[in-house]
């Protein structure tokens, strides 16, 4: 390790002196005329360090949570059925093709042939069997959990040959193909399924079928990822199927920001996730590469808690929809990397439709619409009925950084209105405690969610089915319910698409979900010479394609 | 040895052990009447979309709904026969995740205080004989000067300037000999404060005594005079404030990991506080207990060794902290 201190001090000074930054470019470009490249042109070899705010919690496959870490590693030592790109298509990877009964009820996979785990057992459909069953059912009085978001309505799989797979469903699930490209739906050999809870918590005992394998970790420290030379069977999507470029990748743990950055600027390392957005317009000027990928999922904004008043009145609702001006925030907290929402689910999800109509700012109609619902303009400029003041409580997100600044300034836009605006800050286990959708003293809740699929939006809106109940509303609006009926029930995409736009326009009309931004949860910032990686439909950036020059 | 030493040491060593035994309790009884757990945190955010008949049965499977006493005879049972259990958080033995980190923490708690001491002594020599003009005044303002600068800032500007700057060390290899040298720097700044202070003041009460005059009329070096006549009376109280300070390298060492990006012990309490992960949280307080412990046992019972007229008054027994303390009489019979 010193002569790596020793290196980088060599090569830091290298830098600083002109006559030689004129040797480096020519060492750059011989390096590139080398003919070490591969079939594609692209350079072969090289060691990424990525640094990371956090590793997540625990390995055992089905307990990460649906927002973590691991989703970074996981997505380089496993793969997944089919591979959901961006902007929410879905394309082949370990299922070549596969097929559907008319109600999505039945559907059947047909398997590439010759895939292997790390272990060296076959990638078969017998291991997707225990896959998906184990993803449906977990064996939780072992520790190891289902996962929360694959269909409840799964019902078992048959392997019919060994590349050919059955799975059933007691009620038509249109969204199990999409969320067989989540990024919780990874691949795990038998062996390691079979293995006991505490085995599965070893990285460097779980094997997947990805194009790395862990060659070393140590816990809230770092991951080290190796190369897998007989890796073959990449998504077609991404324009490779062959063993990855890069030798290693190493995610490293650095808590502070300011030193996660300041190492990618000084050449120490090679990426930098999670930086400030603030900062990220003069990263970029200095020639550093910075990616804002949206994730596919909810945009950021709240449920309204139709139960607590003066929100189960509609017209305070619609005030409060008309009153934010969603530009002010991408302007003052975000930069243009940030998007408008026009929804309340993200642009690219497939089904998502333009409702910006809804959503534009404009005082003068909240104001008009709160003089009707009999707030009248008090004291201070605060609003008032039967002696009660127009007030709402916010409760920022821990998990999202920039949450708090945005609840400060829609503070000040809604006071000019007439609204008396609380901020609150917990921590994120107090948050997880007392903040919940509904809640007694919740009256917006803020959400930032991903999913695969538009198709289960509709499920969580009401208590139906162990629905969430965004907005409190359990059964007792007929629209909302015939729509989530209809949509759950669609068993075509086609059919479906026409239902998805009149819920969208229904939800943010009744003022029922008030969008603030699209979001970006993940930012990376990247040393120029990373090049050619790839963002799936979550964000999470994948370096299987990507090439490093020195 | 006396059996009066022997008597002593037997009632210090049943005093420790129930102070380890009344923390372990303390801290399940804290952590358990908190709200929320790493498990049940999971499972109750709705992203995670488990039914209520799944975290029931989750929580269940992890022995979470049983009351706090069982709970807390469970893991205190298991405590006692050396099963630490296995992190909520993790899934891993606690035990492994302990072993990982703690070679990490030794390494740097010891050599912040070495630099502490060194330090230390480098500037009590300083305020004894470094002449007035060139700063001795100066330098008795130093330990206030460490204590007020916090040991963060410390750090950030040693890694800005040494990591990043001159390219010394590589921030994303905190193990390094440099990495640690630099952390071990950070650390151990505050923490030679007090350790100088202590020296300074014994110093300056032992350099005033008549046998230090003696020896310097009879010509003594003055190196000569610091290591062999003042330091070692200087130095027995040192001892007392080194053992408080073994608590302040843990702490401190918290937060220089953090800054250096050392995985070591506290970073992984500050990942299980943050999760609330009682196991992990339960057996790293009860190991700072018994290094804590028994660091100041050994104090205890060293003392008595070192200085006879120590008197032997069992667990009334006071170490004096300060060389003016009256109850210990300050030799004036030594001779050069």
């Amino acid at each position: 390790m010193n002569d790596c201190s020793f290196h980088s001090l060599l090569s830091r000074r290298r830098l600083l002196s002109a006559t030689s930054a004129l040797a480096f470019a020519a060492l750059v470009a011989t390096a590139n005329a080398t003919p070490a490249l591969a079939e594609d042109g692209a350079q072969d070899g090289g060691d990424v360090v990525f640094l990371i705010d956090s590793l997540g919690d625990t390995w055992i496959p089905n307990n990460i949570a649906i927002s973590s870490f691991q989703g970074h590693i996981w997505g380089h030592v496993t793969d997944k059925l089919l591979y959901v790109d961006a902007d929410g298509k879905v394309s082949p990877w370990i299922a070549e093709r596969w097929e559907q009964n008319d109600n999505a009820t039945e559907f059947t996979l047909h398997l590439k042939s010759g895939v292997t785990f790390s272990d060296g057992s076959p990638l078969d459909a017998a291991a997707v069997v225990a896959n998906l069953d184990i993803w449906y059912g977990g064996r939780k009085s072992e520790g190891i959990n289902p996962i929360g978001l694959f269909p409840k309505t799964y019902d078992h799989a048959e392997a019919v040959d060994a590349t050919t797979v059955k799975v059933f469903f007691k009620k038509p699930t249109l969204g199990f193909i999409p969320t067989l490209g989540y990024h919780g739906s990874i691949l795990i050999s038998p062996k390691t399924i079979a293995s006991p809870a505490s085995a599965q918590a070893d990285l460097s005992k779980t094997s997947g079928s990805g194009p790395y394998v862990v060659e070393s970790w140590k816990e809230g420290d770092y991951v080290k990822l190796a190369k897998r030379k007989d890796y073959n069977w990449g998504p077609a999507a991404v324009g490779q199927t062959g063993p990855a470029h890069l030798d290693t990748i190493t995610y490293k743990l650095v808590s502070e920001p300011s030193l996660r950055v300041a190492a990618v600027q000084s050449g120490q390392a090679d990426v930098a996730y999670n930086a400030s957005p603030q900062e990220l317009e003069s990263l970029k000027s200095e020639g550093l590469t910075v990616a804002t990928p949206r994730y596919l999922g909810f945009v950021n904004g709240w449920a309204i808690n139709t139960k607590l008043a003066p929100y189960d009145d509609v017209k305070v609702r619609q005030a409060l929809q008309a009153s934010i001006n969603r530009q002010e925030i991408i302007d003052t907290v975000y930069t243009p990397d940030w998007k408008l929402a026009t929804s309340f689910i993200q642009s690219n999800v497939p089904g998502a439709t333009d409702q910006s109509a809804l959503l534009a700012y404009n005082p003068e109609k909240a104001e008009k619409l709160l003089d009707e619902a009999g707030w009248k303009k008090g004291m201070g400029g605060v609003r008032v009925k039967d002696g009660k003041p127009l007030s709402l409580t916010l409760n920022s997100n821990p998990y999202l950084a920039t949450s708090k600044s945005i609840d400060e300034l829609i503070a000040q836009q809604l006071g000019k209105i007439g609204w008396k605006v609380d901020i609150r800050a917990y921590d994120v286990v107090t948050y997880g405690q007392k903040v919940k959708y509904g809640g007694a003293g919740v009256p917006a809740y803020e959400v930032t969610r991903s999913f695969i699929d538009a198709g289960t939006v509709a499920s969580i809106l009401t208590n139906a089915n162990n629905g969430e109940n965004w907005f409190a509303l359990d059964e007792s609006d007929k629209t909302l319910n015939d729509l989530r009926d209809k949509i759950a029930g669609a068993g075509t995409i086609e059919a479906r698409k026409p239902l998805l736009d009149e819920l969208q326009r229904y939800v943010l009309d009744q003022g029922y979900f008030i969008p603030r931004t699209q979001i970006v949860q993940r930012i990376y910032v990247q040393s120029p010479k990373l090049k050619g990686e790839v963002y799936n439909g979550v964000a999470y950036a994948s370096y299987y394609t990507a090439t490093k020059s020195e | 040895m006396s059996k009066a030493y022997f008597n002593y040491a037997g009632k210090r060593l049943l005093q420790a052990i129930v102070v380890i035994l009344l923390s372990y309790v303390f801290t399940f009884v804290v952590v358990s009447i908190l709200p929320g757990d790493p498990i049940t945190n999971v499972l109750n955010n709705p992203q995670n979309g488990f039914t209520p008949d799944e975290i029931k049965e989750i929580i269940a499977a992890q022995g979470l709904d049983k009351p706090i006493p069982v709970q807390l005879w469970n893991a205190f049972s298991g405590f006692v026969t050396g099963d630490l259990g296995l992190s909520m958080r993790t899934n891993r033995p606690v035990a492994t995740l302990i072993g990982e980190v703690l070679p990490s923490t030794l390494v740097l708690a010891s050599a912040g205080l070495a630099v502490a001491l060194l330090l230390a002594a480098i500037i009590a020599y300083g305020t004894q004989f470094l002449p007035r003009r060139y700063g001795q005044g100066l330098l008795r303002g130093f330990p206030s000067l460490f204590l007020s600068v916090p040991n963060f800032v410390i750090g950030l500007v040693l890694i800005h300037l040494f990591g990043f700057q001159l390219g010394v060390f590589r921030v994303i290899e905190p193990d390094s000999f440099w990495a640690t040298l630099f952390a071990a720097i950070a650390l151990g700044i505050p923490i030679s404060a007090q350790i100088a202070e202590v020296l300074i003041a014994n110093l300056d009460h032992e350099s005033g005594q008549d046998y230090a005059a003696v020896a310097r009329g009879r010509g003594l070096g003055q190196m000569r005079l610091f290591v062999m006549h003042l330091l070692k009376p200087s130095s027995l109280p040192v001892i007392t404030v080194v053992a408080l300070t073994i608590g302040e390298l843990l702490g401190g060492s918290l937060i220089t990991e953090t800054v250096f990006g050392r995985n070591g012990l506290g970073s992984l309490v500050q990942r299980s506080v943050s999760t609330q992960d009682l196991p992990v949280l339960q057996a790293v307080v009860s190991l700072a207990a018994v290094v804590f412990v028994v660091v100041n046992l050994i104090a205890d019972l060293t003392y008595p060794l070192l200085d006879p007229r120590v008197k032997l008054l069992g667990t009334q027994q006071r170490r004096p902290t300060t060389a003016d303390d009256s109850s210990l009489p300050i030799s004036k019979a030594v001779t050069p």
